[in-house]
């Protein structure tokens, strides 16, 4: 296949809007293609496929969700074809809707951002039916009482050795800390309220559970690094806690050309105040912040105004926002690791509050001057649903529109954080970099991303030229055209013409399988025979994600040997 | 006016979806047109003609001065008048479920009976039963945080179960009694019930109910006073405290117990 004369941002290969040609052959982008096939990209946009680092797409409380927002599902219903299965959910979609929508957007991969061991087998099978896109899991383990054992008993070998194991045991992409102690310390109706607030029962501090999760994942040399949800997220005055963190870390190295930690949905750990009533954003401590320590990544977490489905393993977050918003409630405790909840909520332009959110979202991503340090998120569903990505995208690249936007916005939106002042205007150079090139070099995925030789063979092209639109004035257009994408192509197939559907591939489930010392290894599986033989409620033959679960799989190995 | 007159063919064994029956559809379409539009029977896509005989003036007309009258059962068909935001629709028989959904103005009038779900999610207009009709009227849809919001629902018989639930606005009057859990999650539209009323209010937070018949209280409500209206002694009661609501419940007789 030869994608013809489209005009070309691909950031990683030094390529900033060249026309020419992009030949894709047995699913990689190759030097040229001796097959006919051509596709007409003249006076368009092409891009690599989209790469999304953080949604909640897959598994237990995204089905809860669904379970607790029968009302969700009936917007966005769209009957099934003789191509498509039905879809329903606007901010929980069913599995397929996930897949068609990703690829409508242009987008060809997409990471779950939360999974317990325990219930990674769920998440797995809902993996298998999202259809189109590649995708990946991130296992959680910063509630895990093995991690937090091994934290206390000093022993680095050992948790190495039972991230290993768990990654595997879940099938899983990278390790994914959320509230570190704070789930575990909600088991008993608690919370941890800083970096250096123990943990009941384990006498471990957030602090030592994150610097030695990322001890751990710099010894195995994961493809990622840890992706951090902090404490107190969702919290008036917790961009202290977050800098606070970042300091507590700034002496580790990472293992491989990456960032060595990545601060997930920033926007909501950005929050300056005593209270609600003095709320305001912080966004530019932070984003000062990064622009001097390139070490540290950070995604958005952009907020979308309407209907979110608020879901984390941030447990006691969850029950704050239901008594805040008197609210539906779903909580949940997952055994020997976490806990989580699920609350639905309405963002509205009017609110204070959601109106300085939606500021500080966007501030972030324009003050921290770095493309390559910023994923443009929305945490979907949390902030809001990903199909709103080319109404964010229109935001970072248009002054004019986010002035619009603020004067529908409640007046503290412009009082409390600093973004009527901001003036830049991202260009597609950019924007390719927080949605495609990236969010592929902070997880750790050579192939995505990108066009160079070699590259899986995922591009998206979009009906705007980008030599004529002027993406400041024409915004409008800008966000139309990023909604459908003329072309998605995945693996070197045109899964998406004209906005449509044409075709439905099985992607591929990305999951790290990292090498252990075996007398480490031992050590853990001794562990945790006593650990299910005491405590869980299944039994480890039970537990443990089997093959027959991830058909397609792209195993990235790692490790310490 | 143009009138529209519709009459089933034959009875439905399946129910079917008719929600094309609606002044803003029929407004714009010649009566051809009109009986060729689709609607399903269970799994099957029929026209409105394969199921009913569709007689009236021809010439389109604005949904304003468009009367629809239904005539015969029309127990099986479901979803009439949604979204319907003017003119008139008249029943003579029944209707089943869904009937009104989310309408947001015009009126319909049913002579006989109505289905569960009547005036589901309403923001306006006026629907008026000489019947009873069944469970949820005025109700959010399962999982909906706000049932009808506008409007007036009047029911000259009885009502089923979970009338109003998460009511926001709007009235409904029940001549007769109302069954279990009327305006439960009330939060801010007003229920007049004639008869009787089992454990009305349940986890309101605002808005206002009136049993004129006697009603079996929830514990959770505190009595405040009596006070008269329309001649007719009332205890009032302030709840649901279980969920430090500030609704107010009207009972003129109360069951203890």
């Amino acid at each position: 296949m030869i994608i013809e004369g489209g005009i070309v941002y691909d950031p990683k290969n030094g390529v900033l809007g060249e026309e020419m040609d992009v030949s894709i052959e047995d699913g990689r982008v190759v030097e040229e293609s001796r097959d006919g096939e051509k596709i007409d990209a003249r006076g368009m946009l092409v891009l690599p496929g989209g790469v999304d680092a953080h949604a909640h797409i897959a598994g237990g409380k995204v089905n809860t969700g669904r379970i607790m927002r029968p009302e969700d599902g009936r917007r966005g219903t769209e009957p099934r074809t003789k191509l498509l299965r039905p879809s329903t959910g606007y901010t929980v979609p069913n599995c397929y809707a996930i897949g068609y929508r990703y690829a409508r957007l242009g987008y060809t991969i997409a990471f779950e951002a939360a999974t317990p061991i325990l219930e990674a087998r769920h998440t797995h099978e809902e993996l298998e039916e999202i259809p189109i896109v590649d995708k990946g899991a991130l296992t959680l383990f910063g509630n895990n009482w093995e991690v937090l054992e091994c934290v206390r008993d000093g022993d680095l070998d050992k948790l190495a050795a039972f991230v290993a194991w768990g990654l595997r045991a879940s099938r899983g992409y990278g390790v994914k800390v959320v509230n570190p102690g704070g789930g575990e310390a909600w088991g008993f109706g608690g919370n941890v309220k800083g970096i250096d607030d123990p943990v009941p029962s384990f006498n471990v501090t957030p602090r030592e559970i994150i610097r030695y999760l990322m001890k751990a994942n710099e010894a195995l040399r994961l493809p990622h690094s840890v992706h951090l949800h902090t404490n107190n997220l969702g919290k008036p005055g917790n961009y202290e806690t977050t800098l606070a963190t970042l300091r507590a870390v700034e002496d580790i190295a990472a293992s491989r050309d990456r960032q060595v930690l990545h601060v997930t949905h920033m926007q909501f750990s950005a929050y300056g105040g005593t209270g609600w009533k003095d709320f305001e954003s912080k966004a530019s401590e932070i984003a000062d912040y990064f622009n001097k320590h390139d070490q540290f990544t950070m995604d958005m977490g952009q907020l979308i105004f309407g209907s979110a489905t608020t879901m984390t393993a941030d447990a006691p977050l969850e029950y704050a926002n239901a008594r805040l918003l008197k609210a539906k409630w779903s909580n949940h405790d997952i055994e020997l690791e976490e806990s989580s909840g699920v609350v639905p909520i309405v963002y509205g332009r009017k609110n204070p509050i959601n109106a300085i959110q939606w500021a500080i979202g966007l501030e972030l991503a324009l003050l921290t001057e770095d493309p390559w340090q910023m994923i443009m998120t929305t945490d979907h569903p949390n902030g809001g649903p990903f199909v709103n990505y080319p109404e964010v995208i229109a935001l970072l690249m248009s002054r004019p529109k986010r002035e619009e936007e603020l004067a529908t916005l409640h007046e503290l939106a412009s009082k409390r954080s600093s973004l009527p002042t901001i003036e830049r205007e991202m260009d597609w150079n950019e924007v390719a970099i927080v949605t495609r090139a990236g969010p592929a070099k902070i997880l750790g995925l050579p192939e995505k991303g990108h066009l160079g030789v070699g590259a899986d063979g995922d591009v998206s092209i979009y009906e705007i030229d980008p030599e004529k639109v002027d993406p400041s004035r024409d915004h409008k257009e800008v966000k139309a055209a990023l909604a459908r994408a003329k072309y998605t192509i995945k693996g070197g197939e045109v899964v998406v013409r004209d906005g449509e559907i044409v075709a439905v591939p099985q992607g591929r489930t990305y999951w790290v399988d990292a090498s252990v010392p075996e007398d480490q290894a031992a050590k853990v599986e001794a562990d945790l025979a006593s650990k299910f033989a005491k405590y869980y409620s299944i039994q480890m033959s039970n537990y443990m994600v089997q093959d027959a679960y991830v058909t397609r799989p792209r195993v990235i190995k790692a490790g310490v040997i | 006016m143009r009138q529209i007159v519709i009459k089933p063919r034959r009875g439905f064994r399946v129910p079917v979806e008719a929600e094309r029956i609606s002044p803003d559809v029929f407004a714009p379409l010649s009566i051809e047109e009109i009986r060729s539009l689709q609607v399903w029977e269970g799994n099957r896509k029929v026209t409105l003609s394969d199921l009913f005989e569709i007689s009236g003036e021809s010439e389109p007309a604005p949904p304003e001065e468009t009367v629809i009258s239904l005539s015969g059962d029309f127990s099986g068909v479901k979803r009439i008048g949604e979204n319907m935001t003017c003119g008139k629709i008249a029943v003579a028989g029944d209707v089943g479920m869904h009937a009104g959904n989310g309408m947001a103005g015009g009126e319909i009038l049913i002579e006989g009976n109505a289905g569960g779900w009547l005036g589901r999610e309403m923001r306006g207009g006026k629907i008026a039963v000489l019947g009873d009709a069944g469970d949820y009227v005025g109700a959010g849809y399962r999982g909906e945080s706000c049932g009808m919001r506008g409007g007036e629902i009047r029911i000259e018989g009885s009502a089923g179960d979970y009338l109003g639930e998460h009511l926001c606005g709007g009235t409904i009057t029940v001549v007769g009694d109302a069954g279990d859990f009327p305006g439960i999650a009330n939060r801010g539209g007003t229920i007049v019930i004639g008869g009787d009323a089992h454990l009305p209010g349940a986890e309101m937070a605002s808005g206002t109910i009136t049993v004129r018949g006697r009603a079996r209280v929830l514990p959770s409500f505190q009595r405040l006073e009596t006070v008269e209206i329309d001649g007719l002694r009332f205890d009032k009661f302030l709840g649901d405290l279980v969920d430090g609501g500030k609704g107010e419940l009207y009972a003129a007789s109360v069951e203890e117990g």
